[in-house]
Order: C-alpha cells, then structure tokens, then sequence
C-alpha cells in the first residue's frame, strides 16, 4: 500500500519517516520503526506490515 | 493434577495392542509393523533383536499366541506376525548385534542353567557389564532346545549374540548347593525336571524366591521354549533392580490390556499368501504388514477435528491444558495450549466416539472459561462474535407477545443466524405459525452461545437471563426453536423453558408443499448441535423426502453429526484449521447438502458446496448456490428482520436504518473484507474518527487519506479518498491486535 509513497500528515503537513513507536498486546510492550509524524507522532502501518511482522508477532506473543 | 486426574485415569490411547500382551516378549508389534511397512527391516530386525534375544530361534519355533488375539482373525485372518519376523530375517542387511562399549559392574553374578533361558539371562546382564558365570551340568548348550532345533542353527544364533559379550561357561559342573557360589545373585534356570534347590517362588516380585538373590524362572517354573527365552530376558531386569537395590519386588510384566479398538477399523483385507509357500517376499511382507491394524484407542484422533489436526490425545491436551492455566512461572509464561484451547469446537463428538466417553471439550471449555477469567485468552479471538451477540439482541432484538393477543402458547425463537442469513427465513417461518397458532409471540435475539463458547459466564448469563425474563413476561410459553444450538444451549441453561423444532411443527402439519424437487440427490447435513435430537434428525429427513428429495447418507452423521466450523467460534483464533474443517465437511459427500442451521448452510454455501436450509426447501426458497451475506449485511438483515416482522405482523413503521456515511465499497474488498471478519460499519466508524479529528495520512500522488481507530481488542485502518460531493470511497481496510501507544520517548 505504501511502497516508496510518500504520506504527509495531515493535520502537521510534515512528510511522515520511520520513527521509533511504542507498541502493546497481551500486556508485553515493545517498538518497532514505523512511519511516523515527526511533529504530531501520527503513525501509518500499511498493510503488508500489519498481515506480515505485526501478526506474527501477534501469534508469537498468544502461543508464548 | 486437579483438572485432568479422571481423564488420565480412563484414557486408554497408551494401553498395549493386544498382540503385545500375547507376546511371552512383549513385542512392541505396532513400532515393528510400523518399520516394515515402509520397508525399513534393518529397523524392525533392531526391534524384534531387542525384544526377543535370539530371533533366529524365537523365528523359527514361535507358536505365535498372538494370533488367537488379533482383531483379523475373523476378517480375513490373523495378521502372519511370525512370516513377518522371519522376512525381518531374511531382508535385513546386518543380522549382527551391536557392540557397545559397556563399562563392567561390580556384581557377579551367577547362573545355574545353560539352556536358553540361562543364556538369554546371561546375554542381558553379561551385556550391561556384569561379571556372569554360567554353570551346566552337561556338555553343551541349549538345553531341550536341541530336541527341537538343528544344532547348526541353535549353536549359530546362541553365538552370533553373544559375539560381543563376554562370559564364563562351565559345562559338566554340576551345582549342589547355592551357598557355594561366591556371587551377588543367582538365577536358577536348571530346566523342566531340574532343581529348585529346596525354594520355592515369591508372589511378592517377578522371578523371585523365597530367599533374597535367588531368582528361578524358565521351563523350572513350567514356561515353554518362548516363555522360557522370555523369562531369561525378563528375569534379568529383575536381577538387576535386585543389585542396585536390593529389593526383589520387580514388577511382573503386563498382562492384560484395557484397549477397546473401534469395530469399524476392522475392515476385511485377505491374508497375503507366500508366493513359494513358505516366506514373505520384501513386498509380500510390506503387504502384510500393511494389514496389521496397528491396534490402538485412536478414535478420537480420527473422529475429533481439532485431535487429528493437532495429532494429540486427550492426556497430552490435558497435559498442556494443565500447564497453560496453572503455568509454573510468575509471569505467566508457558500457556503453551492458549490456541488449542480456543480452537476447540465444542461439538461434543470426542465424548460421543471415545468407548471410556472422556469428555475432552468439556475440559477445553472449562479450562477457556479459567483462562477468561484470569484475563490471559486473547480477547481479539472472540471480540468480533461477542460483539455480533450484543448486536443481535440490541439493534436486532425483539420481544412481542402474538398480533393478536397477549396469551403466548408458543414463541417463536428463531436464534440470531435464521433471520442475519436471509430474514425471508423467519418472516415466512412466523407466518406459517401464525396461520395454525395465532397465540405465537416472536423473540428475535441470541441464544448466548457465543459467550459460552468464548468461555465468559458472566456475559452468557447476562444473555440467558434476559431471554428468561422475556420468556416469563410472555406467560412462560413452548419456545419453538429453529436453531439446534439455542435449543442446545437454553436446555442446558434454562430447562425450565419447554421447546419444540419449527420442523416438527411443520411435519405435523404435513407441510411439505409438493414434490417440486422430484428425483433431486441430497444428502442431510446434521449440524453437530443435533446430535442428541434424532427425532428432529428424522423429521428433516421426512420433509426433505416429502419434497421429493431422494437421500444419501454422509459418512457421519445422526450421532456423529460433525461441525460445520461455526462451533466454538475458532475462524480467528485459528483461520487455517476452520478452513480445514469446511475443506473436510463440504467433501465428505458428493451431492448437494440440506441442512437446518444456517451457519451450515452460508459456510458451506461460501466455500462453493451447494447446501440449502431446509426451509429452502419447505417454502422452495433460493437455489443452493445463494451467495450468503457478509458480515455486515448480516448484522443489516437483522435490522431489516425487525422492521418487517413490526411492519407486516404489528403493523408499526419502524424507523429505516440510518444512513451515516455514503461509503462506496467494491465487491472485491467486501470479499475480503467479509473474509477477515471487518464490519463496514467499524470502517466508517474509522473514517469518521479521521475526519473529525483530521489525524490522518494523506498521500499527494494518490489523493487519498488513509487512517485508523481502535474498536475493543483490534485497530482497524481505513485507506479511502473523498469524492467533490462528500462521498467516500474506500479503497482498503485491515485490522491488527496490537494496539499503537504512541511515540517511543
């Protein structure tokens, strides 16, 4: 979905880059670099990333 | 272990074949089939070596009792175990035994006796380093084994195993008294007339007498040349417990088996024949083994969906079970059974099919409920259904006593899926009652199933009390039921509410309109809720009959109805098994299914079987291939039940359906959509959360925006771009669990 797209936020007008992100599920925590405002923080996951890395590490954490 | 201690007990998947308990040696026959079946007889020779001692004496003289035990024996015949040994023989590339590098013990130990249970004794102990010394009162080996065999062959096998093992042998010495052995213990093996030296045996331990070191067994103790051989090998494990030990209460080998083998896995296969008469050719043999039923309990491994895809036996599951919700670390670490347990159908055919009836999903929901409670079960795996019963019992929910009175003698509870699938179902359905019961109510919301299958009591019986304070503010009237799990799932919780089926109801009306579907091939699918309900299993049959239908039985049903996939709810905590489910129960039979749960059909339907509700078929409905809805046109259908049923049967407008956005979605990601479970109406959620607030992507090249919001266990995106007038036009959706914290600091 994203590819090499380039996403602005919307709301700050700045471009979006890989930015350290806080991530939590089934009470363990962790951060991944993700697309990100550099003003405001607003992250975009495209969906190549959430059905890839982020579901497997959804299924690592539910069969732990 | 508290929850699993009944199931340990009766489960008899590990108990011995019955070849096996036959065997003087105990033969691990499955393993030893298992090996030749794949043509492996360097193994299988291994294990028969390991088991027998000498097999080329055991091959040769066997009167295999195993044969009077084995399942075949009236099906074709017994399986020709001793043909197999011998090809076992004859194919393996090394008949030589293994040499290890053992390091010596401390114990002497002596033998009285070199007849082949002597010298079966001394092969074992003298091969675990033990200093053995075997006395004979004659001048040679074998003992009456040379009445029965030529000496080439006795004298060839009885040293090719001792090749790597070293012991003493002393011929023509004859032992008067057992005082004048200087050893750690003796086994007295000195043949069918020969000496006990005054003792007698010890009931309290294998092989012993009555004083300590002193074992006796073989043809002295009334064994015949197996028992003999077998008693030699046996008796040595006993000596050997008595030197680390000192205790000569060895446990006597097994004997019986509580295994009980599935009558149905003895189909009749005829015995291979040697083409020269006398031995197994290698496929011969393959062949035979083939045969073998490898006899085991394995029935729930073969009936059971979730056991079979997983490949574990109820003590195994309890086993994991036991250390995922009592996991032995703090941080809980170790739920090792999280997905097996929330991928349990709750159909109830492993209690149905095990002959010990072990009742495995009631383990697995009971341990789901446990893992609820402490918060440990994924909530994602459930959330989406949960939020389908909510929804059926608010937005789709209806409670009205009959259009023309107050008194209720029936109420029509057509469960949450009749109406979602096609409200056409419920709305002819109720006609129908009305127009021979006029005193029906209508009760349009959801059984509680759902939470009972995601194992949360508190929201069932939320669920279950509503129902009942619906049902007593109607007069306490018979529910008629069109689903069978409502009707399974109110009579296990609220019996006190009496039920009838909608069919039979129809059937006593005699309502099957015509034979319009004359010399049509079906066959009944019965959904697993309808196990115990055989008179609603015949009445489907009758209608479908009556219709003209001509049946074909599926290879399970009635008793062993099976699930759909619907069951337990398990489509997200474990995609890849639901789609094996359906995959297995849309090919179980060839023609065109009728069945009488709609979650049935619309699966079925989905994945291209053609199925039809048996209400298709009574008021001649759509064809068997109707697309089902999506999940969002069922919670749609839902909505448009209530108004028409308050339209056509109270005569009140209700209010349309609000139109909150103008989402335009193509056909192609409604499909998948659909397919992963994401309500349009979640997306427009999402967009409208984007839009309010302006926190969105927006990609310059494309023109689109693209943004997400978090509903219950799941955060949803949304990828859309927004038309001159207003409109929005979606152009992808997905969902993860975790949930986005914000920036890392």
């Amino acid at each position: 979905m994203t590819g090499n797209r380039v996403w602005l936020c919307h709301r700050c007008q700045r471009e979006m880059v890989p930015q350290k992100t806080d991530f939590g599920y089934l009470g363990h925590s962790f951060y991944a670099d993700i697309l990100a405002c550099p003003e405001c923080g607003l992250v975009l996951i495209p969906e190549e990333l959430a059905k890839g890395r982020i579901a497997e590490v959804e299924m690592q954490l539910e069969d732990k | 272990m508290k929850q699993t201690s009944g199931l340990e007990a009766d489960c008899r998947q590990s108990e011995p074949a019955f070849c096996t308990v036959a065997c003087p040696f105990h033969l691990d026959v499955r393993d030893f089939v298992s090996k030749l079946r794949r043509g492996g007889f360097n193994a299988a020779y291994r294990t028969y070596l390991n088991a027998v001692g000498f097999p080329g004496i055991v091959s040769a003289l066997c009167p295999e009792p195993c044969r009077e035990v084995c399942p075949r024996q009236n099906s074709g015949g017994a399986v020709a175990l001793r043909l197999l040994e011998r090809a076992a023989l004859e194919y393996a590339s090394n008949l030589e035994p293994n040499c290890y590098n053992v390091p010596r013990k401390p114990w002497r130990v002596a033998i009285v006796g070199a007849g082949i249970s002597g010298l079966a004794c001394a092969l074992r102990l003298a091969g675990k380093g033990c200093d053995v010394t075997v006395f004979e009162r004659t001048a040679h080996l074998g003992g009456h084994l040379n009445d029965l065999l030529p000496p080439e062959v006795l004298l060839s096998e009885i040293s090719r195993q001792f090749m790597h093992v070293k012991y003493e042998l002393r011929l023509r010495e004859t032992i008067e008294r057992l005082d004048d052995l200087a050893c750690d213990a003796v086994y007295v093996a000195t043949g069918a007339r020969g000496s006990r030296f005054g003792l007698a045996a010890d009931p309290g331990g294998a092989f012993a007498s009555e004083r300590a070191g002193v074992f006796l067994g073989g043809s002295l103790m009334g064994a015949d040349s197996m028992g003999a051989i077998a008693d030699g090998l046996q008796a040595s494990a006993a000596i050997e417990r008595y030197l680390k030990v000192a205790g000569m209460n060895q446990p006597a080998a097994v004997d019986r088996t509580r295994l009980r083998l599935d009558g149905t896995r003895v189909d009749p296969v005829q015995p291979v024949r040697p083409e020269n008469g006398r031995t197994f050719t290698r496929d011969e043999a393959v062949a035979e083994a083939g045969r073998c039923l490898k006899c085991a309990c394995d029935v729930c491994v073969r009936s059971c969906d979730l056991m079979g895809y997983f490949k574990k036996y109820p003590r195994r599951i309890a086993e994991e079970v036991e250390i995922t919700i009592h996991p032995g670390t703090l941080d809980g670490n170790g739920t090792v059974a999280t997905r097996l347990i929330s991928t349990c159908l709750q159909c109830g055919l492993c209690r149905e099919t095990c002959p010990q009836g072990i009742d495995t999903g009631a383990l697995l929901l009971q341990s789901h409920r446990i893992m609820r409670k402490k918060g440990a079960m994924p909530w994602a795996f459930h959330d989406f259904f949960l939020r389908d019963m909510e929804s059926a019992s608010s937005e789709g929910g209806l409670c009205r006593p009959p259009p023309a009175g107050e008194r209720s003698r029936y109420v029509f509870f057509p469960g949450c899926q009749l109406g979602a699938s096609d409200p056409r179902y419920v709305t002819a359905s109720y006609r129908f009652l009305l127009d021979h019961w006029p005193d029906t109510a209508l009760l349009l919301s959801c059984c509680g199933a759902p939470a009972e299958w995601a194992g949360d009591e508190e929201i069932r019986d939320r669920a279950l009390e509503k129902l009942r304070r619906d049902w007593l503010a109607l007069g306490r009237p018979v529910a008629v039921f069109a689903c069978p799990t409502c009707r399974k799932t109110l009579g296990r919780h609220l019996p006190e509410v009496e039920g009838i089926f909608l069919y039979e109801l129809m059937r006593g009306q005699g309502l099957t309109p015509d034979r319009r579907f004359s010399g049509e091939i079906a066959s009944v699918f019965d959904p697993c809720a309808s196990r115990g309900e055989p008179d609603l299993q015949r009445t489907i049959r009758e209608l479908a009959e009556g219709a003209g239908f001509e049946l074909r039985p599926l290879p399970q049903e009635g008793r062993f109805a099976r699930c759909c996939s619907w069951g337990g709810q398990v489509a997200v905590a474990h995609p890849p098994f639901a789609r094996h489910v359906v995959k297995a129960r849309i090919t179980a039979g060839d023609a065109p299914y009728i069945t009488y749960c709609a979650n049935c059909r619309d699966i079925f339907a989905a994945a291209g079987k053609p199925a039809r509700h048996i209400l298709d078929v009574v008021f001649g409905g759509p064809e068997a291939d109707r697309v089902p809805p999506t999940v969002t046109e069922r919670r749609r259908n839902r909505a448009l039940l209530k108004r028409q049923v308050l339209a056509e049967f109270w005569r009140e407008e209700g209010k349309a359906e609000e139109v909150r956005m103008n989402l335009i979605v193509a056909a192609e990601l409604r499909k998948k959509m659909d397919a992963e479970l994401i309500l349009e109406t979640d997306i427009a959620a999402v967009i409208e959360h984007c839009e309010a607030s302006g926190r969105k992507a927006f990609d310059p090249a494309s023109g689109s925006f693209s943004g997400y919001r978090q509903i219950g266990p799941m955060t949803y995106w949304a990828e859309y771009r927004v038309g001159p007038d207003g409109g929005i036009t979606l152009l992808n959706a997905y969902g993860h669990r975790m949930s986005i914290e914000g920036r890392s600091p």
